[in-house]
């Protein structure tokens, strides 16, 4: 059995890897392939944005199958398919077994987290994303280990062609070019925050040296809903009476499910790994369909589960009386891609997943810190220094899993506000230096620019008069695309720049007389 | 017989020619030699842009067996053909496929885009045709580019991309045209395609750096695609209404002369260029079309 799992794991490994790095353009306006569709089997995903948002995403029945396939076979997504659990099976195996160590008792620290996460979305604060396993995993992936590879790739390879050595450079260039059309992102990625996400991420894996599993077994809300709903499942373990005791199957058992105290197995925790099953040299293990209940209770405690629910429901109010809540604030530089719901809706919904970040054309949309409020936490922000918003691309909303970005059609796209450009005249070439340039106007995508000039005529230092073409921008044109500040020549500050002002979705932020 | 040399000489010829009015006496090979611009109108743009090439002495006199040769579209947008902001892709095509008839050993199409240049050569319908063609259709690889000595009015060296500078020989194909700053671009404007590093500090002295660009990148041929035009909001345009169809292409060694004949299309003068106008000044081409023996052809 153990073989058949571990090909079952490597093949959703290798599937989810597959369309994670599917998730980029290829210059089409769709991708062709579904990427987000792991987080659209997420159940703990679908229950916390009904609560939060009282909505669903549009591929929600496939959640619905997991849950499905979890109350007949229990945990086994845990154990055969999820694949942050594979990679922490796999790092779990850089742990030395030592006979006779202890696990921890733990185990309940993932449902109060469930919990935490379910009250606190029932009162429209959405922040399972942070601890839903797909949702860490592919933001992790995204923002922080994925440009690392490509980084480490790129340096191996240009290394390799600076050496310059007939023979050699040919042989790194082809490999190097058949990397890039497979497995290397189009341009190197690069994000805000990637060291502390990736810090996040490499120490969840590191947990597993502390205890192999330990995500799983101890943290992970996902597991936790999973668990409770295993509890109800179909299949069992049994175990006959050729059972000595011996105790061969505990320190295999992937969940820390007490296999070797019989009756008090614990099917909540067990990933149904069968390990137990091939390791009894009394064979007396077996799994099977049966009504019998013959389990361990789940023992949470009323104090504890009390106590986790009353967390989440203080952290409500906690987290969302800053200024952001008051009407008509604004951070301005919390410009959302486009397509955004209304920011109070936004929040209800986005997973912090990255996938918008990930598939982003520019690399312009970023990661949050605390623009959005901790609330908002990894959400996506434009940065147009970083990149700006292609004209005509509508890539974030076709990867959003929860509708927090609506898929957009093109024409509507075009037509969407995410901000309004400014121009610093203080710092602006023809306004402040008598000296020409027309970049912004340049590269502004409307069909009728946005920006466009006055003519003036100013002296520079000797006198010298000088007809410049100074930039204006029209607000009721510009979308606030941002390629006028990604392209401005005035590098650090920018002489022209994007903020959230005039967004479509917001009614308040806004300047114009509407 | 460097370049300059052949248009003084091909100047003086068209000249004594015109006094003695001896046409006969050459064969039609040889008088095709002197034509300096060709312009081609027709319906289809390969079949115009094949007659217009075939006109200036077809492409065998520009391409040779065995040679590398870099074609170098516009491809700056994502925008899609129709509107005008990027190279036909059947000019592209057409380029391509003569480029191999005449005996090339490998045509190699890029561009660095303003936008996303996988969206830029997808929506532009470039990368398929040229592909299609048989070119080497390939994305700019940052670690090309040199940085070369131009010691120019305004560009004392610039990173410049290696591929164009070692190939046999370049094709540019560039469209025409408006621009807020430069007026129009066509042909000198579009090296800036292969300029890496900020070039967007270039537009504070644009006409000189056009013009001290193209005294380090010399093409064997112009082809300026005029089947569609922008004539406002450029060079991005995305509005139909600023696209007129003139079903034309310019075929033409001189990158001035071919500049100052586009400025016709828009009602202007090659003289209302700053770049044209400074590129005759330093001996780089002809702007007086008067000087120019241009044949014009209906397909």
């Amino acid at each position: 059995m153990q073989n058949l799992r571990r090909l079952s794991q490597g093949i959703f490994l290798l599937i989810f890897l597959f369309l994670f790095v599917q998730t980029e353009s290829k210059g089409n306006d769709a991708l062709g392939y579904p990427v987000k569709i792991f987080l659209d089997f997420d159940p703990l995903i679908l229950t916390t944005t009904l609560l939060s948002a009282h909505a669903a995403a549009k591929a929600f029945y496939l959640s619905i199958a997991l849950i499905v396939v979890t109350l007949l076979l229990g945990r086994v997504f845990c154990g055969w398919a999820c694949p942050l659990g594979t990679l922490n099976n796999l790092m779990g195996a850089l742990k030395k077994a030592r006979p006779g160590e202890k696990t921890r008792n733990w185990r309940r620290a993932k449902y109060y987290v469930l919990i935490f996460v379910l009250v606190s979305s029932s009162f429209t604060l959405q922040l399972v994303g942070i601890m839903d396993p797909l949702s860490l995993l592919i933001r992790s992936l995204s923002l922080s280990i994925y440009p690392l590879f490509n980084y480490g790739v790129r340096a191996f390879f240009d290394a390799l062609y600076d050496l310059n050595i007939q023979g050699l450079v040919d042989m790194s260039e082809s490999l190097y070019s058949l990397l890039k059309k497979s497995v290397l992102s189009f341009q190197q990625p690069l994000y805000k925050q990637s060291v502390f996400i990736g810090f996040l991420f490499f120490g969840i894996m590191a947990l597993n040296l502390l205890e192999r599993r330990f995500w799983c077994r101890y943290l992970c809300p996902l597991g936790a809903l999973l668990g409770i709903l295993s509890r109800y499942s179909l299949l069992k373990r049994t175990v006959s009476e050729g059972c000595n005791s011996c105790g061969a199957c505990a320190p295999v058992c992937q969940g820390n499910a007490s296999p070797d105290r019989k009756e008090e197995w614990r099917d909540a925790e067990c990933f149904y790994c069968w390990n137990c099953d091939d390791v009894c040299p009394q064979n007396a293990v077996s799994f099977g369909f049966t009504q019998r209940k013959v389990t361990a209770a789940m023992d949470l405690g009323r104090r504890r589960v009390i106590t986790s629910a009353l967390s989440g429901l203080v952290a409500v109010p906690l987290l969302k009386s800053i200024p952001l809540s008051k009407s008509g604030f604004s951070d301005p530089a919390l410009i959302r891609p486009p397509g955004s719901l209304e920011e109070k809706e936004f929040l209800k919904r986005c997973v912090k997943c990255g996938e918008c970040m990930k598939v982003c054309i520019t690399n312009g949309l970023q990661p949050t810190l605390l623009e959005a409020g901790l609330e908002g936490i990894w959400s996506p922000v434009l940065v147009p220094r970083m990149g700006y918003c292609e004209y005509r691309c509508t890539l974030c909303g076709q990867v959003c899993p929860t509708g927090a970005i609506k898929k957009l059609d093109l024409k509507e796209k075009m037509k969407v506000k995410i901000g309004l450009a400014m121009i610093d005249k203080g710092r602006c070439l023809p306004y402040a230096h008598a000296t020409p340039c027309i970049v912004c106007e340049e590269v502004c995508p409307t069909p009728k620019k946005a920006i466009w000039f006055e003519e003036a005529r100013v002296k520079d230092r000797e006198g010298k008069e000088k007809v410049m073409k100074q930039p204006r921008v029209d607000l009721e044109l510009c979308i606030g695309c941002g390629i006028c500040e990604t392209d401005c020549p005035v590098v650090g500050q920018p002489a022209i720049y994007v903020i959230s002002v005039g967004e479509s979705r917001s009614k308040e932020n806004q300047i114009l007389l509407q | 017989m460097d370049r300059r040399e052949f248009l003084k000489f091909t100047a003086i010829a068209g000249l004594g020619l015109s006094v003695t009015g001896t046409d006969r006496f050459f064969s039609s090979a040889e008088a095709s030699d002197k034509i300096d611009l060709a312009v081609a109108h027709g319906a289809s743009p390969s079949m115009i842009t094949r007659a217009a090439i075939d006109a200036v002495g077809g492409m065998k006199k520009f391409v040779s067996k065995g040679d590398i040769v870099v074609v170098k579209p516009n491809i700056a947008f994502d925008r899609l053909p129709e509107h005008a902001a990027t190279t036909n892709p059947e000019v592209v095509t057409v380029v391509v496929q003569m480029c191999y008839e005449a005996g090339a050993k490998k045509v190699k199409v890029f561009d660095r885009t303003v936008n996303d240049a996988r969206r830029c050569y997808v929506q532009s319908g470039i990368a398929d045709a040229a592909k299609a063609a048989g070119a080497d259709v390939s994305y700019i690889d940052e670690r090309k580019f040199k940085e070369i000595n131009i010691n120019g009015g305004a560009l004392k060296s610039w990173p410049l991309y290696t591929e164009v500078l070692e190939a046999d020989k370049v094709i540019n194909i560039p469209i025409a045209k408006h621009h807020s700053l430069a007026g129009l671009t066509m042909a000198m404007k579009n090296w800036m395609g292969v300029m890496g590093g900020r070039r967007n500090s270039v537009h504070q002295r644009l006409d000189e750096s056009l013009v001290d660009l193209a005294l380090v990148i010399k093409p064997a041929l112009t082809v300026l695609d005029a089947v569609r035009i922008l004539t406002a909001n450029g060079p991005q345009g995305g509005d139909l209404k600023d696209v007129k169809k003139l079903d034309t292409v310019i075929a033409g060694i001189d990158q001035v002369a071919v500049d100052s004949y586009g400025a016709t299309l828009f009602g202007m003068k090659g003289s209302d260029l700053g770049y044209v106008r400074l590129g005759d000044k330093m001996g780089l081409g002809v702007m007086d079309l008067s000087k120019l023996k241009i044949k014009k052809i209906n397909v």
